[in-house]
């Protein structure tokens, strides 16, 4: 039997019907904005290698107010992009440790509690604690 | 109701298209789909630099660009000085390498399936998508790697 692929459409704003398809959209812009932040770490280090004056322009720069804040946008869906990621983990890849699969609730606790330790990690490893 | 009527009930129920994991049935003269190697490969960069991302990523953002202007950490972690004096350290370069490569497979293959999503469909469109986002993230974490590793190796 020949497959048979449904054509389908969403309309148009479909997801500022529904909280849940608004979260999910900024997830994915999230996402979207890692890559960014990627590209902008890249050029960071680009600049490092060009010596002082060039970091510090880059680096002033990025802190203009207009930037700044633009930046703190953009960092709120980093955030929660990190949050949903967690949210999701329990649901869409259950952890089965015990006779019933955990709760998600109890894995995104779990998750909540790791980033805080790898996050203490990131700053005294990465970034010599103060 | 005796033995043939179940005998005749059972019997199309196992021929029946109902999604039955294990019963499907396989023809062996009949076309195997093409091997897929790259897509399950860029899945599991796209899922490896979610964890990368979500872990690692808000925390290094925050001191980078917002705890020196706003002033919500001791020092500026930042700052040039401060910077390079930790840029020094092979696991910090490590690090850094390992974030950007993550961010950059994560991010693109999203941004490859919301334009996909947007309508950009098609065999010779999302070609030229996988091309040029899986592009811009290998170069990238090449680009990434070369920074990590010159000054240090070389």
């Amino acid at each position: 039997m020949a497959r048979h692929e449904y054509p389908w459409k969403r309309r148009p704003g479909w997801w500022l019907r529904n909280p849940r398809y608004l979260a999910f959209q900024l997830r994915e812009a999230g996402g979207v904005v890692c890559a960014l932040y990627g590209l902008l770490l890249l050029n960071l280090l680009m600049q490092l290698r060009e010596g002082e004056s060039a970091y510090v322009a880059f680096l002033t720069m990025l802190r203009t107010p207009p930037v700044l804040y633009l930046n703190g946008v953009l960092f709120g869906l980093v955030l929660w992009h990190a949050i949903s990621w967690f949210m999701l983990i329990g649901k869409a890849q259950p952890v089965q440790l015990t006779r019933k699969p955990l709760p998600w609730k109890a894995v995104f606790g779990i998750n909540v509690v790791l980033w805080l330790g790898v996050s203490g990690a990131v700053v005294y490893l990465t970034f010599g604690w103060i | 109701m005796d033995g043939s009527d179940i005998a005749e009930e059972v019997r199309p129920a196992r021929e029946s298209i109902a999604w039955s994991p294990g019963r499907e049935t396989v023809h062996a003269d009949s076309e195997s789909p093409p091997e897929v190697l790259l897509e399950p490969l860029f899945w599991g960069l796209f899922s490896v630099g979610g964890f990368i991302t979500a872990f690692l990523f808000p925390v290094t953002l925050f001191l980078l660009f917002f705890a020196g202007p706003f002033g919500l950490w001791p020092t500026d972690p930042g700052a040039y000085d401060a910077f390079v004096a930790r840029w020094q350290e092979p696991l910090v370069r490590l690090f850094f390498f390992v974030l950007i490569g993550g961010s950059l497979f994560h991010g693109t293959h999203r941004l490859k399936f919301m334009l996909v999503d947007a309508g950009l469909k098609g065999r010779g469109v999302e070609a030229f998508l996988d091309l040029g986002l899986n592009g811009i993230a290998i170069f990238g974490s090449l680009g990434a790697l070369y920074y990590a590793l010159r000054g240090w190796l070389f």
